[in-house]
């Protein structure tokens, strides 16, 4: 006799109510600041803070030394407020690594775990492909494009407007073909993954109703497979958020890039990386969040990556 | 009701979120009684043998077991003296079917090695499984499974045995020689409170069948009574059903 | 410094740049593999008690359990969430810890282990609950239960898991690179940069590539040869 016990309280809880708001605001802010600095400073000058730092630490002047916590932390928010700014600049380059990345590797992956899993030569191939970005260093990946392959650069640099305008330069692009590359050979794994689990009767099934091969995988197969995989995807889409920080080394003005940068001026080291942190974890709490709700949105039952039955 | 019972259930509540399961259940058992628990499924009688052990909490109600109350007692404690069988075996997979006898032997008792596997030896022969004693419980039948967890109870030397449908999983072929070693238990004296569809073995081994709907018990009495004199038209109909179904196999 | 390693003649001056310094990337590869195996070991003495604490700690009777469920899960959380490279500079520079072999081993192991203690609070939900319940219902205690009936199960189950940990725990010690820590990928950067030698890149780190393949695939089929020898007679499917 199940245990219902401990019973899942599917409407909003005040942590979660808490949480979505801290979530709005923050997007919200960052939002505007992307908009003023594009916009070439429209509220204020291009990453100026909104609000100056100097009213913070005038407070944390202003509080008495018998309360040294409070002025400590006013001291930290001024620090925030003051290079939040130059952070958030390069964190839309941190997202759009990401974001298109895995878009572009999905256009991979699908066809690649297709190739896994019905093909014959084409199995192979694949495997090697996959093998060979999911066994190798990302950082060893993006080196042999970027140092490696120096006509890939130039290749980039030679199209009409990148580095111009509001499209940013080579390095960019070569970090987004390395990403893609390697995202492609994770996604296609999970997908394979999930698409092994579907039950084979379900493929019979189709046939024997009379779909074709590929309307049986297109139809009851891949549905299934796609809610199966969705862990593993959101899986390999932190990891992506993370690891976009790799193209600080080939030169990717993103937000690692960023925060190192400002860090040797000031060498205040400790503050920049944890700002940073910060941002990079609000984008994989969001993004786990995100597919939490796709997931939730698309889920039938039965059918579930989440374990449960 | 005796000063000497074995178990006493008194007005027994238990509710899940908004559900409540058991509506104020109570009934005595002496020693070495066999008591049968019948009903419809989601009236309550799993629920009301994990309440007895103690695997699933209750609200409201007493259990007393030989003179003490069960919430007075350790909960380990208790679960040495009241042993349970499940319907889905629940074997430990990673050990063999001595292994799965001598576990509760060696860390509840606090047996030696040697008298463990001795004493899991002598209970696995009980069972007529003594010949399959290192075997794994996924190279078993259903049957021999279900005769080892019957071993791993009784290992403990318990005054009381809970048997949770204990035939409900197996092929009906299985289901003898499951019901065959309960038989001899009863015949031996144990004192089993048991819930089961199996009216061949309710009719031959049972000293008193309670039916449980919607978390009362409806009627109880000797299985003769029930069977051909029921007060109730419910109980008629429900053993009807029953008996048309599972038959006086066992 | 002199390598024993023979430089076959006829290859291009490229490859035999490599090969010369085979011995010095030989350096890189031994400690990659330190890197690696110390910080599965952290990760796994770190990670085990952080899984079992999150499964079992929140419905726990006792505060501090509880608490250190609580403490468990938002560290984790963090440690997963933050890129390695912030961590490993956070960890090197703002920490101070030094050397660097012990930043890189204290940054990587400590983020195994949250993704450990994930492996294994999967492993330990997987096991089905009517396991816990009969070991309960002999009379064992929740922590013998746990550690009788739960975990030699769960464990035997993390094997893939693990695996998988395995090869990106290998392939992110490339990360010590940014604290300059003297391993494989560094070594490699150092000969690709040396002057005169920038064309040797594709040569350099094709071959590096080839070690990390090499040891990712070891890897896998000494954690399969494992698998197999643990796995439960009777066919268990893990």
């Amino acid at each position: 006799m199940a245990d219902r016990a401990r019973v899942r309280v599917g409407t909003r809880t005040r942590r979660s109510l808490a949480k979505l708001v801290v979530g709005v605001a923050f997007w919200a802010w960052v939002v505007l600041r992307w908009l003023n600095d594009w916009a070439g400073g429209v509220v204020v000058p291009r990453q100026q803070p909104f609000v100056p730092p100097s009213l913070f630490t005038g407070l944390a002047n202003g509080v008495p030394d018998v309360v040294p916590f409070v002025a400590d932390a006013l001291g930290a928010v001024a620090f925030a407020v003051e290079f939040l700014p130059t952070l958030v600049d390069a964190f839309w380059l941190t997202i759009v690594l990401t974001g298109v990345a895995t878009v572009l590797g999905f256009c991979i992956a699908v066809p690649l775990a297709g190739a896994r899993v019905y093909g014959r030569l084409s199995a192979w191939l694949a495997l090697g492909y996959v093998e060979l970005f999911r066994g190798t260093p990302l950082l060893a990946q993006l080196f042999v494009l970027y140092y490696g392959l120096p006509w890939l650069p130039a290749f980039f640099r030679e199209l009409p407007w990148v580095g111009a305008g509001f499209l940013p330069g080579q390095a960019v692009f070569v970090a987004i073909l390395g990403f893609t590359l390697n995202s492609a050979a994770y996604q296609a794994e999970y997908i394979r993954g999930a698409v092994e689990s579907v039950d084979p009767g379900q493929l019979l099934a189709a046939r024997s109703v009379g779909l074709s091969r590929i309307q049986g995988i297109r139809f009851v197969v891949f549905p299934q497979a796609l809610r199966y995989a969705i862990p593993g995807w959101t899986n390999e889409l932190v990891y992506l958020i993370k690891y976009s920080s790799l193209a600080a080394f080939i030169t990717v003005p993103e937000l690692f890039q960023a925060a190192q940068g400002i860090a040797s001026t000031n060498y205040r080291y400790t503050a920049l990386f944890v700002l940073s942190g910060l941002l990079y974890l609000a984008l994989v709490v969001t993004a786990t969040t995100l597919m939490e709700y796709v997931g939730n949105a698309v889920s039938v039952p039965g059918v579930s990556g989440t374990g449960s039955r | 009701m005796s000063a000497d019972d074995l178990l006493r259930v008194d007005d027994l509540h238990k509710r899940f979120g908004d559900e409540e399961v058991l509506k104020g259940v109570s009934f005595e058992m002496a020693p070495q009684d066999v008591q049968v628990l019948i009903g419809p499924s989601g009236s309550g009688k799993s629920t009301l043998l994990r309440c007895v052990n103690r695997l699933t909490e209750y609200e409201q109600g007493e259990i007393t077991l030989d003179g003490t109350p069960t919430s007075e007692m350790d909960e380990n404690d208790l679960r040495r003296q009241v042993g349970m069988v499940f319907q889905d075996f629940n074997l430990f997979a990673h050990r063999t079917a001595k292994g799965n006898v001598t576990l509760g032997l060696r860390q509840v008792l606090g047996l030696s090695k040697e008298e463990a596997d001795s004493r899991a030896m002598a209970q696995l022969d009980q069972v007529g499984l003594a010949d399959q004693a290192d075997s794994y419980p996924a190279e078993l039948s259903g049957g021999q499974k279900q005769r080892v967890g019957i071993a791993r109870a009784l290992a403990m030397d318990p005054k009381l045995l809970l048997f949770d449908e204990p035939t409900s999983a197996l092929d009906p072929e299985l289901i003898g020689e499951v019901l065959g070693v309960m038989r001899d238990l009863a015949d031996q004296g144990m004192t089993m409170l048991c819930v089961t569809h199996e009216m061949g073995f309710a009719r031959q081994a049972a000293t008193d069948i309670m039916f449980l709907d919607g978390g009362q018990i409806v009627e109880h009495g000797p299985p003769d009574t029930l069977f051909e004199d029921p007060e109730r038209e419910r109980t008629g109909q429900f053993l009807e059903r029953l008996t048309s179904l599972h038959g006086d196999d066992g | 410094m002199p390598c024993p390693v023979p430089v076959p003649g006829g290859l291009s001056p490229d490859w035999q740049y490599v090969l010369e310094n085979a011995c010095y990337l030989g350096d890189g590869l031994a400690v990659t593999i330190e890197l690696t195996v110390v910080s599965l070991l952290v990760g796994f003495a770190a990670g085990l008690p952080a899984g079992v604490v999150e499964v079992y700690g929140h419905r726990s009777g006792s505060r501090p359990v509880r608490w250190a469920s609580g403490l468990v899960r938002n560290a984790g959380v963090v440690l997963r969430g933050t890129p390695i490279v912030v961590i490993i500079m956070l960890t090197y520079f703002a920490a101070g810890i030094s050397p660097a072999f012990l930043a890189a081993t204290v940054s990587l192991g400590f983020r195994s282990a949250a993704y450990q203690a994930q492996i294994f609070r999967g492993a330990i939900e997987s096991v089905d609950r009517g396991q816990m319940e009969a070991a309960r219902a002999v009379g064992l205690s929740k922590v013998q239960s746990i550690r009788h009936v739960v975990l030699p199960q769960a464990l035997r189950r993390s094997v893939p898991g693990f695996q998988n940990e395995v090869t990106i725990v290998l392939k992110d010690t490339s990360i010590a690179f940014a604290i300059g820590l003297a391993e494989l990928l560094t070594n490699s950067y150092d000969l690709f940069q040396s002057i005169g030698h920038t064309t040797a890149i594709f040569e350099v780190i094709l071959f590096v590539s080839g070690l990390y393949f090499v040891l990712t695939v070891s890897a896998n089929r000494a954690l399969e040869a494992l698998n197999d020898a643990v796995a439960i007679p009777g066919g268990e499917r893990g």
